[in-house]
């Protein structure tokens, strides 16, 4: 038996070991585009930016690891078809590879912006290893650099460039910073971290040309043109669910899947970054652009490959490391929650409440201790009064 | 190799560490239900002192990313973390709850 596994990244290597665990005997294949062995990508947007090589967090593991294991990890390689009907995969280099069972952990690829000038070779990306040190590798002291989205990933790369010297501007098309993903309150706090070092942020600011010239960039946004040197474009991620559409599971916005991680295909499975996946308890599909999802939704994948029901059904949670400060986001942000702010000496914690007083989400910066407790508070779904919640002397843990 | 004090047992309480430097070396010291434990207090995925973490039944997580240890054995026991922490012994003397290192 047979299972082939599309996409070499954080979830495909997860799968891959996840059922080595579970099943001793069956064939893995484990298939990437990119060269290097699979790795953990929020480094990329940190540490690597800041010179480390191979920072621990990639978690890359040296090829010798997959043979020990006994997972066929063949890198270089693009899957190019699905072939449903014959449960076979043909690949760029024009081979065709058989299956019994198949997992798609394709990821996603950074948006690109489609605007005049997009092209000009000073304006980058930002998802892989290769794009991190080629950017890495281009920020010096004095460099112009221009970070289009103050989403999580262009809000880490200006505080890495300042941080390396180079002069940060962030141009938003919204009103405020990770404003998908956060409360005002917090915004606000992210915002006052960066202008302290120094970074220039525009708010609802949307680039709508690059001018390329000899010796610079000059972008034209809603709010008149600033130079450059480099543009980063960080405008969100697009789901790599082609392979997918074209073979004829069903994908919207990702490749729908139940809570085990099947596709509309039975013997076709979607893992991590690329799937969005049945949520019971939102009653709607769900795609998930975190670490989280990549690490823990494999779980359900390999033991559904091997006729067991794991589903997966975790609160949301993601983090940014900026400035070292950490940040870490708990369920689903949402405006119709009320948002309490508790501090203590520095550490804080931003509760989302419904007009009940039950929380649904949590933000917490510099307090990673709490977070198990508020899992649970969320989890709990019990109104818990709110001075008990603002006073920093009831621990977290009590309340749980 | 020596012995170095952390504090009286009694200003211990359940799951709260003290930490030690000693040289380059930072040291949490628990008291969990059976007594007294010694462990590195640097996570072993990137950055993050443990001592900042929440601490249950005998295991603390990572403050950073969440990864979990056991106290007593160091063990690391999910990703991201896949290194074990190094951990000391202890033992009491006159009152006072000493590790070695
Ligand atoms: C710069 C950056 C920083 C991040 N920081 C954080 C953070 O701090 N916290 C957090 O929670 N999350 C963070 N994330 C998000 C998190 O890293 C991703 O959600 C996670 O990597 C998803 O893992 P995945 O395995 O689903 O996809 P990926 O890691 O993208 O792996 C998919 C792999 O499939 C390969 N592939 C695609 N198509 C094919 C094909 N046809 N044939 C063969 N191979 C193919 C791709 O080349 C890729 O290697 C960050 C992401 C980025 C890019
Ligand atoms: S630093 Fe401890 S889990 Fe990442």
């Amino acid at each position: 038996m047979r299972t082939a596994i599309i996409g070499a990244g954080q979830a495909g290597r997860r799968t891959a070991e996840l059922l080595r665990g579970l099943d001793a005997e069956r064939e893995i294949l484990l298939l990437g585009e990119e060269t290097e062995p699979p790795y953990d990508r929020p480094p990329l947007s940190k540490e690597v930016l800041l010179g480390e090589e191979r920072p621990r967090g990639l978690m890359q593991r040296a090829a010798e690891v997959y043979e020990a294991q006994r997972i066929a990890l063949r890198l270089g390689e693009k899957v190019t078809r699905i072939d449903l009907g014959a449960a076979r995969l043909e690949t760029a280099a024009g081979e065709c590879i058989a299956y019994d069972s198949l997992v798609i952990a394709t990821g996603a690829r950074a948006r690109g912006l489609r605007i005049p000038g997009a092209d000009d070779p000073r304006v980058l990306t930002l998802r892989s290893i290769a794009d991190a040190r080629a950017l890495r590798a281009r920020l010096r002291t004095g460099l112009r650099l221009v970070v289009a989205g103050a989403g999580l990933i262009g809000l880490e790369v200006a505080a890495a460039a300042i941080q390396l010297g180079c002069a940060v501007t962030v141009l938003e098309m919204g009103e405020r910073a990770m404003a998908r993903c956060v409360p005002e309150a917090v915004s606000a706090r992210i915002e006052a971290w960066h202008r302290a070092a120094g970074v220039v942020l525009e708010f609802g600011c949307p680039l709508t040309a690059i001018r390329p010239q000899p010796d610079a960039i000059h972008l034209v946004t809603g709010k008149g043109e600033v130079s450059a040197d480099l543009l980063l474009v960080a405008v969100g991620a697009i789901p790599n669910m082609e392979l997918a559409l074209d073979a004829g599971i069903a994908v919207d916005d990702g490749i729908l899947t139940d809570a085990d991680g099947r596709t509309s295909h039975p013997h076709v499975f979607a893992a991590g970054e690329v799937a969005r996946i049945w949520q019971r308890g939102a009653g709607r599909h769900v795609r998930f652009e975190t670490w989280q999802v990549a690490q823990h939704q494999p779980v359900a994948v390999a033991n559904a490959l091997c006729g067991e029901q794991k589903p997966y059904a975790e609160l949301p949670w993601h983090w940014t490391d900026q400035y070292g400060r950490n940040v870490q986001i708990l369920g689903t942000h949402s405006a119709a929650l009320e948002w309490l702010e508790r501090e203590d000496g520095g550490r804080l914690i931003y509760f989302g409440v419904d007009p009940e007083e039950r929380v649904h989400s949590a933000v917490l910066i510099d307090n990673g201790r709490e977070a198990t407790p508020l899992r649970r508070i969320i989890a709990a779904e019990k109104p818990i009064q709110r001075n008990r919640l603002l006073d920093p002397s009831v621990a977290l843990r009590q309340l749980c | 190799m020596a012995w170095h004090d952390v504090a009286p047992e009694g200003e211990f309480e359940m799951d709260v560490p003290k930490v030690v430097q000693v040289g380059e070396d930072r040291v949490a010291v628990f008291r969990l239900a059976d007594g007294f434990y010694a462990i590195s207090d640097v996570c072993t995925h990137e950055y993050a002192l443990l001592s900042d973490g929440f601490c249950e039944e005998g295991k603390i997580e990572c403050p950073l990313h969440q990864a979990c240890f056991d106290i007593r054995s160091g063990k690391a026991l999910d990703e991201p973390a896949e290194v074990d922490l190094a951990i000391y012994p202890t033992r009491i003397d006159g009152g006072v709850v000493q590790f070695q290192l």
